[in-house]
């Protein structure tokens, strides 16, 4: 076993899902929405790098910026079908939560019947060039997959903490009702943070499509990994996302690299029952340094 | 009923020709298949302050509350400078307040409303979010400083961490920052050390209102005695009768 492998392993999974979960992780906290339709989007992203890759150019940047947008994209439908007819009306939770499935399953369905079920692959973004540092070997993809997420979680970040909508997207993830108070707009944010989180997981989508194929349910897998990778770091907390992000990297890359890659699942899972077991609101729960309201 | 709209007795030093800022008519509002305002009117002018006064649970949150549109539930008129922002609807409580705070509502509500993970500034920020404001918001916070000085040095501090009052004193700057005609701040004194809130609602007389109005709703009629314009007495879920604050005072109303 090589320790360098398995670190820089961690490191591409943990930017990669860590960038899912600070999508489900934000959505949840200022929508109240916990976003099942993550997968579709995932995939309708992938798709849209293909056809662009197909039909227009297979230049990285171009594929990179096709995935984002078109993740924003069905962030933004997602919004307008499953987020704003019931945002208001009782039950919203569990409503968001039975919408958003719906849309992952007839938006996959509809992927699975246009575009057939032959996975696709999308042609390199990176190149396929090496760096051997120290008997330490990083090839491209894993050099700009790690940078692209981080360069892309940065600026996100860098604009909710500096920009007025971001400050609305922060007041509404801390306390909704007194965000409706000082004249936030709930609808209006919403699309927003859609768009925003949709474009995350296009990105995550365009970059796992470097490892992975790009398939109509290939979703669902990094869904669930964000999903769980969020409530281990504490739904709300994007500093936890990211910590908890690093930790399930770590432990997916020890478990391939020991048991096997078909155990990654069962070992992630008890690792995050054990967090919360210990720590209710996750690892967030240990970092925060405010009171609750 | 009078329709007619009521000019207030002439005070020295401010304009005879007053503006109406707030204007309800009919109003029943409440939750659910709770009724907690029923039928009720209020005339506010521009440059005045109004306090109410009634006990826990006869409505005065709930009449705030209706007219920033988050109640459950409402019927009736509200114009707020002239603009009808009431709404006769039965769900969705907030869906339109972002509308209504444009039109010139700062809410200052009870108990600490508060965005527990921003900074002081961050929160003052956020109370500024109508383009005239956000755009000013650099001198509107140095004033904010100047009625609450103690502010100045927790300005990077999360709200989270603060002490009741001086959350209090955030709360109430938050609302201050807006670009408002009126504002209605909710207990002001609630839950604070008789002292501090002897001292915010200070702060409050203190605020230069212009041609704006403020409704402050009180369980402690003490604090507002000869200090606001005229008081009101909020008694299940309708305002009783308009009296001056020295008439409050010889019979003793709102204290129980």
């Amino acid at each position: 076993m090589e320790i360098w492998f398995v670190i820089s392993n961690a490191i591409v999974l943990a930017c990669i899902y860590g960038t899912l979960a600070i999508g489900v992780s934000i959505t949840w906290s200022s929508l109240g929405l916990l976003n099942l339709a993550y997968g579709f989007i995932f995939a309708f992203a992938g798709f849209g790098a293909w056809v662009v890759s197909q039909q227009v150019s297979a230049w990285g940047p171009v594929l990179l910026a096709t995935g984002i947008l078109t993740g924003a994209l069905g962030g933004v439908v997602v919004c307008a079908l499953a987020f704003i007819p019931i945002h208001d009306k009782p039950n919203f939770t569990i409503r968001g939560l039975i919408g958003t499935l719906a849309i992952n399953l007839l938006g996959t369905q509809g992927l699975l019947w246009w575009f057939g079920p032959r996975a696709k692959t999308l042609p390199g973004i990176f190149g396929d060039w090496k760096i051997s540092m120290s008997g330490m070997v990083l090839s491209a993809d894993k050099i700009g997959n790690v940078l692209t997420s981080i360069l892309m979680l940065v600026v996100v970040l860098r604009w909710m903490q500096g920009s007025r909508r971001g400050l609305e997207i922060r007041a509404m993830m801390m306390n909704p009702h007194a965000a409706a108070i000082v004249g936030i707009g709930v609808r209006r944010t919403s699309f927003y943070v859609m768009a925003i989180t949709g474009g995350l997981a296009g990105l995550a989508a365009v970059l796992l499509s470097q490892t992975y194929y790009i398939s109509p349910f290939g979703g669902l897998t990094p869904m669930i990994k964000g999903v769980s990778i969020a409530l281990c770091g504490g739904l709300g907390s994007v500093r936890g996302a990211v910590i908890a992000a690093m930790v399930l990297g770590l432990n997916e890359s020890l478990t391939t690299v020991t048991i096997g890659g078909q155990y990654v699942l069962i070992t992630q899972f008890v690792f995050i029952i054990a967090i919360l077991l210990v720590r209710p609101r996750g690892i967030a729960g240990i970092l925060d340094k405010a009171r609750e309201a | 009923m009078n329709y007619m709209p009521q000019q207030p007795p002439e005070i020295a030093g401010r304009p005879a020709v007053s503006r109406e800022v707030l204007n309800v008519r009919g109003l029943s509002a409440g939750y659910g298949p709770m009724r907690v305002i029923h039928d009720l009117d209020l005339v506010v002018n521009a440059g005045e302050r109004v306090g109410i006064v009634g006990l826990n649970g006869h409505g005065k949150s709930t009449l705030f509350y209706g007219i920033a549109g988050l109640t459950g539930w409402q019927r009736g008129s509200i114009r707020l400078n002239g603009v009808e922002v009431g709404r006769t609807r039965s769900q969705g409580p907030g869906r339109y307040t972002h509308e209504i705070v444009r039109a010139g509502l700062a809410l200052i509500p009870q108990g600490d409303e508060i965005f527990h993970g921003l900074t002081v500034e961050e929160h003052l920020d956020s109370g500024a979010f109508t383009p005239r404001a956000w755009r000013e918001r650099a001198t509107r916070k140095q004033r904010i400083l100047k009625i609450f000085p103690p502010l100045k040095k927790l300005m990077n501090v999360p709200v989270g961490r603060l002490s009741g009052g001086e959350r209090r004193m955030v709360s109430i700057g938050r609302g201050l920052m807006a670009d408002a005609s009126l504002f209605l701040v909710d207990e002001p004194s609630l839950g604070l050390a008789p002292k501090i809130g002897r001292s915010v609602i200070e702060a409050l007389m203190g605020v230069e209102l212009g041609d704006s109005a403020m409704v402050i709703a009180e369980q402690n009629v003490a604090l507002l005695e000869g200090r606001v314009d005229r008081i009101l007495g909020m008694h299940a879920g309708q305002l009783k009768g308009e009296a001056s604050a020295a008439a409050l005072a010889i019979h003793d109303y709102g204290r129980g």
